[in-house]
């Protein structure tokens, strides 16, 4: 694949972001590759209905 | 370090934190990774020593970050040689993330969560 590109006039006036977290990136600016990745897991059974029980604690691994 | 020059007149962030960047230049390599146990629960309790990664699987599961195996010829000319913006205004960046004024090469970032979600039963 040849691909060619050609940078004229980039100018934003005004850029407001509320937030950037979980590994995410905010570039102004060139790069070469970037490669971002997520998994997020919110299967039923993570929503517990009764007392709550804590968390199984760390094992200090 | 090929890359167009970044004018920027007024940058404001409020918050950086969790092993997160605000780069304000160029830079060549950017490597992140957060996991997250997003509890949410409906009352005020914390036990403190909460939370264990390894029983979950979303912490350990392959996560494909499929290698560029494209051959790809990429040319840029550079017409006009920067990029020039007025106000950036972040509020946040969290938990590995990078807010970067310039240029740089090979980003790889991983972001894991598990979110729970913990209710009082319903009174009948």
């Amino acid at each position: 694949m040849i691909f060619n590109v050609y940078n004229k006039e980039l100018q934003v006036g005004n850029i407001h972001i509320l937030g950037v977290s979980s590994s995410s990136l905010f570039l102004i600016g060139d790069a070469e590759t970037i490669q971002l990745a997520a998994t997020f897991d919110t299967p039923p059974e993570s929503l517990l209905i009764g007392p709550f029980v804590p968390l199984a604690p760390e094992t200090g691994a | 370090m090929s890359g167009r020059t970044v004018h920027v007149d007024n940058v404001e962030v409020k918050s950086v934190s969790l092993a997160s960047v605000l780069q304000i230049g160029d830079s060549n390599r950017i490597q992140g990774f957060s996991r997250a146990l997003a509890v949410q629960r409906q009352a005020e309790i914390f036990f403190g020593n909460e939370g264990n990664f390894t029983s979950y699987r979303v912490f350990s599961e392959p996560l494909p970050l499929s290698p560029i195996t494209e051959q790809v010829q990429m040319s840029r000319q550079y017409i006009t040689p920067c990029i020039r913006i007025g106000k950036i205004g972040v509020t946040g960046v969290s938990a590995s993330a990078v807010v970067h004024l310039g240029n740089t090469r090979h980003v790889s970032m991983e972001a894991r969560v598990k979110h729970i979600r913990q209710l009082l039963p319903e009174p009948e």
